[in-house]
Parts: C-alpha cells; sequence; structure tokens
C-alpha cells in the first residue's frame, strides 16, 4: 500500500496538471488546485475564476455535471482527496450528532451512541450510491427531529469553548500581574532604602547622638517596613485566588480527595517478627562487648549492638520447638521407601544412583 | 512469624535435617552404590589391562594398573565408613587450628564433610581431598578471607588446584546450599540474658512479670556453664550427627544442660510457660528432645581422644580404604582438567550439529531452523 502511494505521487500527471485546462505546473509556478466539496473535483484557480464567476455552473469534469458555486471552492487541506472528504464528512455528523458524554446514563449507551453514529459515516463516507442516500436521509431526519437539542448542545460547546478561553485569560493576566507587583515591590523598597539611608546620615550631621544607637534605630525602622510589606502581600494574593474561582465554574470536576500520608516502607512485608519467647532488652551486661561499645573502631562504622542482640537472642530460641524426628519423618517416606537395587553394571548403577540415590527433586550426576 | 517457623525455611531444616533412620538407609545406599561401583570400575581396568598387556605397556598402563588391587575387592562398611568420617572431622579440627581459623569455619567444613558423605562415599572421593576444600569453602562462607596460595602453602604439600579441584563436587554434594547454622551463637544469646536475669529485673517471657524466683548463686554457674557448654559445642556437637537431628537452639540447651544440667532445667521451664495443656505437653517434649541431644553430645567427650586400640583400628581402616578405593576417582586433578578442557563433546554431537547446519544451508531459510523444544 504504501509503495503504492508512492509510486501514485511520482508518475501521477494530475497532480501537477489541471484535468480541466491542461495547464501545467512547469509553465505556471503559481498554480494552485481548488476544491468543491459538492463533487471534489479538483481544477486550478484560474478555471475557477474563469468558470464559476459569473455565477453558478456545471463541474467541468465530464460525467459529474453537479451545480457548483464559486463560494464553495477551496484548497484541500489533505492532499489525499477522500481524506478531505471524509474529514468534511465527519465535521457535518458531528455538527448534529453533537451530544455529550453526561447525557448518557452509562458507559455502554454512550459507546452504543458512538457506534452508531460511527457507522453512519461509515456509510456516507464508503458505501454506494444507495446507502449513502439512506444515510443521508437518517441524519436529515435526525437534525430535523432533534433541532432543539442539537441547538442546546452546540451552545453549550460554545460555551465551554468560551469559558476555557476566558479562564487562560484570566491566568495569564493574573500572571502578568505578579510579575507587575514584583517590580513595584522591588522599587518600593529601594527607594526606602535610600530614603532611610538619607535619614540616618541627615541625623548623624545634625544630632549629638551616639552613632551606634542610630544606625541600630535605622536597622529596626527597615526591618520593620519589610515585615509591614510583606503582610500586605499576602492578602491580595488570597483575595485574587478566590476571585478567580467565583468567575469560573467548570463543571464535571470530580471532588478532590487529599491522598492519605503514605506509611513508612515496611521491609518484611507485614510481617510480624516480634519475639515469641524473649524479650528484647536495649542492652545487656557483656564482658566481650564490654569493649566494643566504647571503641571507636567499632562503633563509628555504624555498628549496633542492637543488632547484635536481636541476632543472639533470635538464634537462640529459632527451632526450640522444631522436632526433627516428627516432622522429617513423613517427609522422608519416599526415600526410605526405596531399596537399594540389586545392580550388577555399572550403566545399571548410573541408572540407580540417579533414582534412589537422591530423594526430592534432587538430581545429581556423576561431576567428572 | 515465629522464631520456628524461620527456622523451618532455612536450607538446614528443609535439606539436612533427618531422622536417624533416614540418615542410615541413605548412608547404606549411598555405600551399596558406591561398592558396586568400585568392584564395576576394577573390573573394566582388568579388563583393559588384560587387553593391552600383549602389547608394549605404555606409561600410563603401567602406573594404572599398579593402582589395582589383586582378587576381590573388599570394601568398607557403613561403620567403618563412620568411623573414617570422625576421624578426618578431628583431623580438620587439627588443620583449623593449625590454620588459625576461627571455630565457626572449622565446624562449618565439618557440616561440608558430613553432610558430602552422606550422599557420597569414602571410597568415592577420599576425604583428605575434601576436606581442605571444605576448610576453604568455610573461609568463605564465614567470612574469613584466606588467599587460596596462602592457604594450599600453610597446608603444605598441596597446591591450589588439589583445593580446587573437588570444587564443584564439594558444591553438588552440598546441593549448592552453604547455610550452616551453628549453635554457638544462641549460646552466647542464652548466656547473656541468664546474666541479664541475674543481675536485674527483666521480664522472661513477653508480657509476664519480671520478678522470678532465682536458682542460687547464678551468676557464678553462668560464667561456669558459659566455659563448658561451649566446649561440647566445639568439639562433641561437631564430631557427632547432632546437627542433623537436632536445631541449634537444642543443641545449645543440651550443650548448657550437660555443662550444668539444674541451670538449663529452671532456665527452659521459665522459657516455656505452662499455662495450659498444649503448652505442658510442648514443654515436656522440649525436654525430652533435649535430653535425648544431650545423651547424643555425652557421646563423645571434649577432651576425648581415641585409644590406642582405637587408633590401630583406623589405621587399619585406613589401610582397607587404600585398597578399596575407586580407581577411575583416584585423580580428581586430572580428572577435573580434562573437563576443563572440554573434550567432553564427543564426535557424535559435533557431526550432528554439522549435519543440522548443513540441512539449514540447504533450505536457505534466512533465520535457521526452527528452535528445537527441549
Amino acid at each position: 500500500m504504501f509503495r503504492n502511494g508512492v509510486s501514485k505521487l511520482v508518475d501521477n500527471p494530475s497532480d501537477d496538471i489541471c484535468p480541466v485546462c491542461k495547464s501545467n505546473r512547469y509553465l505556471n509556478p503559481s498554480l494552485q488546485f481548488l476544491i468543491n466539496p459538492e463533487c471534489y473535483h479538483k481544477m486550478c484557480s484560474t478555471c475557477v475564476d474563469r468558470i464559476f464567476t459569473s455565477g453558478p455552473a456545471p463541474c467541468p469534469v465530464p460525467h459529474c455535471g453537479k451545480t457548483l458555486r464559486k463560494r464553495g471552492f477551496h484548497k484541500a487541506f489533505f492532499a489525499d482527496l477522500a481524506i478531505e472528504r471524509e474529514v468534511d464528512v465527519r465535521k457535518r455528523v458531528g455538527a448534529v450528532f453533537n451530544r455529550r458524554h453526561d447525557e448518557f446514563e452509562t458507559l455502554l449507551d454512550w459507546n452504543n451512541y458512538l457506534e452508531e453514529v460511527e457507522g453512519l459515516v461509515f456509510d456516507i463516507v464508503e458505501g454506494d450510491v444507495k446507502t449513502r442516500t439512506i444515510a443521508e436521509e437518517k441524519l436529515r431526519m435526525y437534525k430535523e427531529a432533534n433541532k432543539g437539542v442539537i441547538e442546546e448542545n452546540t451552545r453549550v460547546g460554545l460555551e465551554e469553548g468560551e469559558l476555557e478561553r476566558r479562564r487562560e485569560k484570566a491566568e495569564r493576566e493574573a500572571a502578568r500581574q505578579r510579575r507587575l507587583a514584583v517590580l513595584r515591590e522591588e522599587e518600593e523598597e529601594k527607594a526606602d532604602m535610600l530614603k532611610t539611608r538619607q535619614s540616618v546620615l541627615d541625623r548623624l550631621a545634625n544630632e549629638d547622638v551616639d552613632a551606634n544607637t542610630i544606625a541600630a534605630q535605622a536597622q529596626k525602622i527597615i526591618l520593620k517596613k519589610t515585615s509591614a510589606r510583606r503582610a500586605l502581600k499576602d492578602i491580595p494574593i488570597q483575595s485574587n485566588g478566590s476571585a478567580m474561582d467565583a468567575g469560573l465554574t467548570i463543571r464535571g470536576l470530580k471532588k478532590k480527595e487529599a491522598p492519605a500520608p503514605e506509611k513508612p516502607y515496611d521491609p518484611f512485608g507485614g510481617l510480624d517478627l516480634t519475639p515469641a519467647r524473649y524479650v528484647l532488652q536495649d542492652h545487656y551486661e557483656n564482658e566481650w562487648l564490654g569493649g566494643a561499645k566504647k571503641d571507636t573502631r567499632h562503633m563509628a562504622g555504624g555498628y549496633s549492638l542492637q543488632e547484635y542482640y536481636a541476632r543472639t537472642m533470635f538464634e537462640a530460641f529459632s527451632g526450640l520447638g522444631v522436632f526433627i524426628e516428627d516432622e522429617v519423618t513423613d517427609r522422608n517416606q519416599q526415600p526410605q521407601a526405596v531399596v537399594a537395587p540389586a545392580v550388577e553394571t555399572a550403566a545399571a548403577v548410573q541408572a540407580a544412583v540417579s533414582k534412589t540415590k537422591f530423594e526430592r527433586n534432587m538430581e545429581l550426576d556423576d561431576v567428572f | 512469624m515465629s522464631e520456628d517457623e524461620r527456622y523451618r525455611t532455612s536450607t538446614q531444616f528443609r535439606l539436612w535435617s533427618f531422622t536417624p533412620s533416614s540418615l542410615h538407609a541413605l548412608r547404606e545406599t549411598t555405600n551399596l552404590i558406591a561398592a558396586n561401583r568400585v568392584r564395576a570400575a576394577v573390573q573394566r581396568l582388568r579388563e583393559a589391562r588384560t587387553a593391552s598387556s600383549a602389547e608394549t605397556s605404555e606409561a600410563e598402563n603401567v602406573r594404572a594398573t599398579s593402582a589395582v588391587p589383586e582378587g576381590e575387592v573388599d570394601c568398607l562398611t557403613v561403620d567403618e565408613e563412620l568411623k573414617l568420617v570422625a576421624f578426618y572431622c578431628r583431623q580438620t579440627i587439627q588443620l583449623g587450628d593449625h590454620l588459625k581459623v576461627p571455630t565457626d569455619v572449622k565446624a562449618t567444613a565439618i557440616q561440608y564433610i558430613k553432610r558430602f558423605y552422606i550422599t557420597n562415599s569414602l571410597m568415592t572421593y577420599h576425604p583428605t581431598d575434601i576436606l581442605k576444600t571444605a576448610l576453604f569453602f568455610a573461609t568463605k562462607t564465614e567470612n574469613f578471607y584466606f588467599r587460596l596460595t596462602k592457604f594450599a602453602d600453610a597446608i603444605g604439600k598441596t597446591e591450589p588446584e588439589d583445593v580446587l579441584a573437588s570444587e564443584f563436587l564439594l558444591t553438588q554434594g552440598l546441593r549448592f546450599t552453604f547455610d550452616v547454622r551453628h549453635p554457638f551463637r544462641a549460646l552466647e544469646g542464652a548466656i547473656m540474658e541468664l546474666q541479664a536475669l541475674a543481675h536485674g529485673n527483666i521480664s522472661v517471657l513477653p508480657g509476664e512479670a519480671s520478678a522470678v524466683e532465682r536458682p542460687a548463686n547464678i551468676e557464678k554457674r553462668v560464667k561456669d556453664a558459659h566455659g563448658k557448654a561451649r566446649d561440647y559445642l566445639k568439639t562433641s556437637a561437631l564430631l557427632t550427627d547432632v546437627y542433623f537431628h537436632f536445631t541449634p537452639s537444642q543443641i545449645m540447651m543440651a550443650s548448657l544442660s550437660l555443662a550444668d544440667s539444674e541451670l538449663a532445667d529452671w532456665y527452659m521451664v521459665q522459657k516455656l510457660s505452662a499455662n495450659d495443656e498444649t503448652a505442658l505437653e510442648m514443654r515436656k517434649k522440649v525436654l525430652q528432645t533435649v535430653g535425648r541431644c544431650a545423651d547424643m553430645l555425652k557421646a563423645v567427650e571434649p577432651s576425648s581422644e581415641p585409644s590406642a586400640a582405637e587408633k590401630k583400628e583406623l589405621s587399619a581402616l585406613a589401610k582397607k580404604l587404600k585398597r578399596c578405593r575407586n580407581p577411575e576417582k583416584i585423580d580428581l586433578v586430572g580428572l577435573q582438567k580434562a573437563k576443563r578442557e572440554g573434550d567432553v563433546v564427543d564426535e557424535k554431537v559435533i557431526k550432528k550439529r554439522k549435519l543440522e547446519r548443513e540441512q539449514s544451508a540447504k533450505e536457505e531459510d534466512l533465520f535457521g531452523p526452527e528452535i528445537k523444544r527441549a
């Protein structure tokens, strides 16, 4: 299919030659093809001007004869006119069947509706003359029957688009305001600093007070002003946010739930490893460990005595209540049942080995 | 997940715990098969010798035939094998002392040897080869680094290849499980808690009051028991089969009860509360099991050495072993080398592969023939 498409593009001269006046792109580089969605026959813009300027006329392509108007001509968006046509059909059908997901009670209904629409589109695009007429008829009937609903949905769709545009605009405006505010604030701060410095210099020059106290006072004033400004700044931002919320009501948004705080990672996957036979102490007297406790060479590397305590205590009682005599007996039933067979030849021994010598799933061949 | 359940997940429990009868049955099977193999191998060698005797005897033939004993091969019995294994375990301890490795390493090495000789016979693989490898493995598993060349030098009359020759053999014999649970750390834990009990008021069991009646003079007794119990664990526990029949915790309790039975009984009674019928039953059973383990440990006292008569018997057994070894498995280093150099792929396989390749080339299939399912 791909190859076919390529050869068509390369070989087909119709891409460069107007089918009506046969003028060539080679001779006329500004050649431009137009189509009319009535019949999708393309012709060059000169032909369109020539034939249709004086009012509606039949399509000049042989055996077409559809009446076309100059107003309907436009440049094809897709090179493949079949696709151009399908897109147009979809636009037309979509304008009529413009129901929304939330109008349906279940997802199944919505999907059924979509499938029906898709079937109609397919009939119009791909069907032969008969199915196409039937589909067009259906479309027309539906359009007439549901005029009100269609208009309502179109309006809603437009409103939504409008809302979206307004929201974006408001956001942009808010960002701009923020930037301006920051700039203004910086300027104010700078002016303040200059003013304070000037007043300090004046006081140092005119008054008979210790220089250090004046400097300290000035510092205090600057701090006060900055904090006051900060307090001021917080308020407008808050009011700004609420104003934006009031102007916008976005429909269909799901209620947001704060995510549950994540639990700390448990490497044992919820296994309860609390000892049952002893109480682990934080500290044990142990003459062997006495040195390690104070030795920086041990402790600097992160050696934890608690780890040692936990391990030794665990090993002291792990398996105290495991009775191998009882628990292994039933496990070993099969190998016990195997009686060493009387074997004579080496090959038989080999075979016997792999069968009897290793109980359970252990398969042991000779290494050498 | 209780302490016992966690022990049940260990390979020591899953693969290396046996009842005495099943362990004996396993050893008998191993012995029987190995003996048959030895006889078959000797038979083959004799046939080869008679076939080649007519021709000029090559140097290799001479060497091989000299190893073949005359007459019917007299194989070792299970008991004889066990005696020899015990002897070589003692040897391993001595070798470990000579190399100055920690107790853990020696203990692990001995368990490796014991585990290996459950499914392999001394007649097939000689313990002097295996014990070096086992000890070398143990230095690795117990995190006590020992350089291989140094290791071989320190043993004396050993090349690094000798140690490595039976590497995979031993690994396979251990069923690729290197984890050995020892009772040494368990003893430290118990002593630590006993001392804490002697010093202050700590609760013996979770959710119980701290005040318990303590035996008189407990502090000194704990200290004394510690040393004695450790001696039992260092020798008796390693030279007997307790590792196969009991859990480390039980072995530790048994050694403690051998050192100071009153103290150990008091400790166990404290630890196993008798609130109801099942708990009482459990306590009884644990005490019984520990008692049986203690009996087993007592069979080999820590200070005991083989008597003169035993030594004589052992040397006789060693001689007997020399006569009934599997002649095909003597040169482990050579076998390992042969295996490594890869002459294992026999001609038939090569031919088959070549044929397949040609076939696929004929069919001109770009991606080769279809993948065969094994």
